[in-house]
């Protein structure tokens, strides 16, 4: 590499644009975790320092509550996307039928519906179709759908320069369908298909305007926040969300450990 | 035995592929074509009737409101998704050809904002950017003058939308450019191409449809957005979104709310038809095999 000083400048302004973007991005994170430990979180300056919204945090069940739901509903509604994306990609890349570009549209689709619209139009649904009340699995199913989207969009970019002659090799020595995709397809897809699990789990764990209404009074994290706003954000809510970042930061160390090391590639190739 | 051969790929790719056809056509196309119809009915005291009417359509309109937050939804999703461009592209750029072997942390690295709830960190922001917030305090500790354009303004809602989407954007262009083969911009190098001319001939077309989506993730929501301009945006900087969302709320008009989620999905389509006609599935390399 090296390259002149013309690449050396190019690169060099971009990593600072990186660098600058990463700032910004977490700037708010950053403000929540040193709001979470203080004694006043609306205006918490000068600094005055207490653990009161963990102890608080730790004897409230309401959150308890509206954290279980929360996993649920992404874990619920990332298990269908992966399964829905991961299917649905493979069909596209594998098998260059008449019809497929179709089957492509009808799965980027929710991509250009708004979620708001998502949220509206399922809500009308439930109600005034199917006559269902807000429940987490109509709110999953919802978000699922978004997610499958996006987890589509992973697997397609990830595996669109994958030899599928691999598969049909091990077919033809014999391997059932199934053993084939165990043992070929799967240790080099499983890349692709976590990263659709993780956009997919992020995108419900997260979502308010989908679920805001589809749950009707079921409380998850982003709608508590959403209604702990008439009285002012409580402090609970952020120890929580420091919390949450303190558990996605070792992920990040046990991923970069990985990574160094070169234990685990996660779709990386030597070039 | 060839046209078996074919047959039996048929039906692999139904297999695979139908599940999730059915459950999109099931949990998405068939919502939407239910507030298509809905937009036509009337709404009374929180009940529906299913009167066809074109009621909903001429209010919206008609009264110059609609029309106005419309208008200034369009022209922020269009500044958002402009700026959010011009920052992506090179940060983008920069993962997938320097990233190495941490480049997929990078890339995860810009999500992972998302796993704190939207309202926290638009909440955070509105600390960090309003009237007493951390930098117009700075500016004022030091004797500067604050920044007005940062306070409960269409610009400060506008900061946080491209907070909130840009992340998309990135990941999309980073997507693309992972598949996108940097030995043709050597190629271009030796035969003389310049810098620029390498981009515009080769990587900018080869990576279109990487960024066409890129940009449709931002506008879509950008355009629908409710919450950044009901933080950041101050008393006049109600969006169309928010007033849509309303009219499920509190207002309890779910008529005229449908005809406004129809008339958000006409606008967004139009948009994404007009750039995917710019894009040739062929040239982005997506018929792979043939490579």
């Amino acid at each position: 590499m090296g390259g002149g000083l013309q690449e050396r400048a190019t690169k060099l302004w971009m990593g600072a644009l990186l660098i600058f973007l990463y700032l910004f991005l977490y700037a708010p994170i950053g403000y929540i975790i040193y709001a979470s430990f203080s004694v006043n979180v609306v205006w918490p300056f000068p600094p005055e320092f207490t653990h009161a919204a963990y102890a608080k945090l730790a004897n409230s069940s309401d959150y308890k509550q509206a954290f279980g739901n929360s996993v649920y509903l992404a874990l619920g509604s990332a298990m269908l996307a992966t399964l829905f994306a991961t299917a649905g990609g493979m069909a596209v890349l594998k098998y260059p039928v008449k019809g497929r570009v179709l089957v492509l549209l009808v799965y980027v689709s929710p991509l250009f519906i708004a979620e708001l619209l998502v949220g509206i139009s399922s809500l009308i649904f439930n109600k005034q179709v199917l006559g269902l009340p807000g429940n987490l699995g109509s709110a999953a199913l919802a978000n699922a759908a978004h997610g499958t989207a996006f987890g589509f969009l992973i697997v397609l970019a990830q595996l669109v320069r994958y030899d599928w002659r691999l598969d049909d090799a091990a077919m033809v020595f014999g391997a059932t369908p199934w053993r084939c995709f165990r043992e070929v397809t799967l240790p080099n897809i499983w890349p692709a298909m976590l990263g659709a699990f993780l956009i997919s789990f992020l995108l419900a764990f997260n979502d308010l305007e989908i679920s805001y209404y589809n749950l009707g009074a079921i409380p998850t994290l982003p709608t508590v926040a959403w209604g702990s706003l008439r009285y002012g954000l409580k402090p609970e809510l952020f120890a929580l969300a420091a919390l949450v970042n303190g558990l996605v930061f070792v992920v990040f160390v046990i991923m970069y450990l990985l990574m160094r090391t070169g234990l685990v590639r996660f779709g990386y190739r030597e070039e | 035995m060839k046209g078996r051969f074919l047959d039996r790929k048929a039906v692999r790719f139904a297999l695979l592929s139908m599940p999730g056809v059915i459950f999109l056509l099931v949990f998405v196309l068939i919502p939407i074509l239910t507030i298509l119809v809905f937009s036509f009915w009337r709404t009374e005291s929180y009940e529906l009737y299913a009167d066809w009417n074109l009621e909903n359509y001429r209010v919206i309109l008609t009264q110059r409101t609609y029309l106005v937050f419309l208008g200034r939804s369009l022209l922020t999703a269009t500044l958002v998704t402009l700026a959010s461009l011009i920052v992506s592209c090179p940060v983008a750029y920069f993962i997938a050809k320097h990233g190495g072997r941490y480049r997929l942390l990078l890339v995860v690295a810009l999500a992972a904002p998302f796993f704190t709830g939207i309202i926290l960190r638009v909440a955070a922001l509105q600390t960090i950017l309003g009237p007493i917030g951390l930098i117009n305090m700075a500016l004022i500790n030091l004797g500067f003058e604050p920044i007005r354009a940062f306070m409960y303004t269409k610009v400060a809602a506008g900061i946080g939308t491209a907070y909130l989407y840009l992340p998309f954007m990135v990941t999309a262009i980073y997507l693309s450019l992972v598949n996108f083969n940097f030995e043709l911009l050597e190629v271009a190098k030796v035969n003389g191409a310049r810098p620029w001319r390498a981009f515009v001939e080769i990587t900018w077309p080869l990576n279109w449809i990487g960024t066409v989506i890129g940009v449709a993730l931002v506008f879509i929501p950008s355009l629908a957005e409710s919450i950044t301009p009901r933080f950041l945006g101050g008393p006049d900087g109600a969006s169309f979104g928010m007033i849509l969302g309303n009219q499920f709320g509190t207002t309890g008009t779910w008529a005229l709310g449908s005809a406004m989620g129809v008339l958000l999905f006409a606008v967004s389509f139009s948009v994404i038809l007009i750039l995917f006609r710019t894009v040739s599935l062929r040239r982005s390399g997506f018929t792979g095999a043939s490579d």
